[in-house]
């Protein structure tokens, strides 16, 4: 608890207030297809449920979190359920920027590596003329108007740079938005899954069609 | 449950596969979306070969066929939105996390291995003249006839590959985690272990900036036929591609928990190559992975094919347990 923010990296934690009148053991049955998925255990002692989740299925509502622990609490203005759970996977996301960075700098130095070895060769070598080696071209390509092919000959190039750390850079900043992005969405995600649950709206039952849509066309604004 | 007879094989017994195209859901909704998602595929095939023939020299590189192969991707995923194939393979935050991961991996990790190992060889083979008057020939061929040929041929090529890995246990060690993915999305090529990325060629490493433009068109064959066989989109595709071109219809069947099932359509672009061979399946399946649908970590993709070897070199030794039978050994 010294570092809240880090905790919060990988931690999601909110309240949901319970439908008026609705006793703990109606709430927890409301809740509890959520906890019968496959890979998932869980216990419950009184106001208490912990629960624990190893080989999420893809399409479980609650596939990014590993384990977590919800409370029934009770209070003047109406009784709410408070959660504290926790997910590897924005943890692993949280990290991934770092590994991509790793991988530009491996790339940097490999290439710096080359460079040295391809200097020392070089001087033994005489620069090669540049010329255009002539190709082929079919004449139904010319009556098409394609354009006339060209390759440069040896010694055109450059001395080859390697692959460039570019598409690693890419990446790192694509995970940070990945993270920033799930972290929101996930957080709001599971908020108005409880809600509705607790709520009897957009159960399996399929009553309340609207609301179910709703939920998958939150899960799409990931994009 | 009972399969349906193909040829003489029986297909879904073990878990449900929908064969035949008359029993294959079409697009709903209006002319304009029936009309899109029946014209998609060709228009893009067109559009994109065009292109490929008629753009000067300078633009006809390999980095702007990088760059067009990502926005087809992110257009792609739209697709998926609007007009997803099963709900059942809905793209959730963490699917596409894990996936973009996998790609990620691809071009960088991959990426500059594959370039130390063989991309100077390729340069160099590419910028000796002699090499070129060898296949002069060739090159005076029509470009289009050239670049169906490049095609055909590599794929011909990883045809045989896929059906050795399906076939060969070793070979199999290494594709097998590809197989454990549950449903389709367009990023789902990439998800597997790395060293089937080398074996299957898929790498882009051996890009450099001046490929001859009958590669890139053969390379755009694949970027708008095979990159739909892993995307989540309903689609009336018509009868002409989807008896020439491989669709995600043929590949969910080769990734349905059917054992027989998946034992069909290897191919990558040509399924005509499946048809040639008595390999293909005209289909599709919903419920995909091994074992049920057991789910598998990045961990063990990455680990799978020196676990599971190294288990079952210790069994023919004699020592330890033999390996338990799951879905992850193929035929032999
Ligand atoms: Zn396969
Ligand atoms: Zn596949």
């Amino acid at each position: 608890m010294k570092f809240p923010f880090f905790d919060h990296i990988w931690h999601i934690r909110g309240s949901v207030p319970l439908a008026p009148n609705q006793t703990h053991d109606e709430a927890y049955d409301r809740l509890m297809p959520l906890f019968l998925k496959s890979g998932t255990t869980h216990e419950r002692s009184g106001d208490t449920l912990t629960f624990e989740k190893k080989d999420q299925e893809a399409q479980d509502k609650m596939s990014i979190f590993d384990r977590g622990v919800l409370q029934i609490v009770d209070a003047p203005g109406g009784s709410f359920l408070r959660y504290r759970m926790a997910s590897r996977a924005l943890l692993y996301c949280f990290l991934a920027p770092l590994l991509f960075l790793a991988f530009a700098q491996l790339n940097i130095q490999i290439g710096e590596w080359e460079k040295a070895s391809a200097a020392a060769e070089a001087g033994a070598e005489e620069e090669d003329e540049k010329e255009t080696i002539e190709l082929p071209q079919n004449v139904i390509d010319k009556a098409l108007g394609a354009p006339a092919p060209e390759i440069d000959g040896p010694g055109a190039e450059d001395e080859e740079e390697g692959p460039s750390p570019t598409p690693a850079y890419v990446f790192a900043g694509l995970f940070v938005a990945l993270y920033l992005g799930g972290r929101i969405l996930e957080d709001r995600l599971i908020k108005s899954l409880f809600r509705k649950r607790l709520h009897g709206i957009g159960d399996d039952k399929g009553q309340n069609k609207k609301d179910a849509e709703g939920e998958t066309g939150s899960r799409m604004l990931s994009f | 449950m009972n399969g349906t007879r193909v040829g003489n094989r029986i297909i879904g017994a073990d878990a449900p596969v929908t064969v035949g195209w008359e029993n294959i859901p079409k697009v709903e909704g209006g002319p304009v979306k029936r009309f899109v998602f029946t014209w998609f595929q060709p228009t893009m095939l067109v559009a994109l070969v065009l292109f490929w023939y008629y753009a000067p020299n300078s633009i006809a590189t390999a980095s702007t066929a990088i760059a067009l192969g990502i926005a087809f991707k992110v257009l792609l995923l739209g697709l998926e939105w609007v007009n997803p194939r099963h709900d059942s393979w809905r793209l959730t935050w963490k699917e596409l996390a894990t996936d973009l991961f996998y790609v990620g991996i691809g071009y960088t990790l991959v990426n500059m291995i594959e370039s130390y190992i063989g991309a100077g060889a390729i340069i160099g083979w590419v910028q000796d003249s002699f090499a070129w008057e060898k296949f002069a020939w060739f090159m005076a061929m029509p470009l289009l006839l050239q670049a169906v040929l490049i095609s055909f041929i590599f794929d011909f090529g990883q045809y045989w590959m896929h059906r050795g890995m399906h076939n060969w246990y070793p070979l199999w060690l290494t594709h097998a985690p590809h197989h454990y993915i549950t449903q389709l999305n367009i990023n789902k090529g990439a998800v597997g272990n790395p060293i089937e990325l080398f074996l299957i060629g898929l790498g882009i490493g051996g890009f450099f900036d001046f490929m001859p433009r009958a590669f890139l068109l053969a390379g755009t064959l694949g970027l708008t036929v095979s990159i739909y066989q892993h995307i989540n989109v309903r689609f009336n595709t018509p009868r002409w591609w989807r008896f020439t071109f491989n669709t995600t219809e043929h590949h969910s069947v080769h990734h349905s928990q059917d054992y027989e099932a998946s034992r069909s359509n290897y191919s990558g672009t040509w399924i005509i190559i499946d048809r040639m061979f008595g390999t293909c399946i005209d289909g599709e399946a919903e419920l995909l992975g091994m074992e049920g649908g057991r789910p598998m970590s990045i961990r063990e993709t990455m680990t799978f094919p020196f676990t599971e070897g190294w288990k079952s070199i210790k069994a023919r030794l004699g020592r330890g347990e033999p390996p338990p039978e799951p879905a992850a050994v193929p035929a032999e």
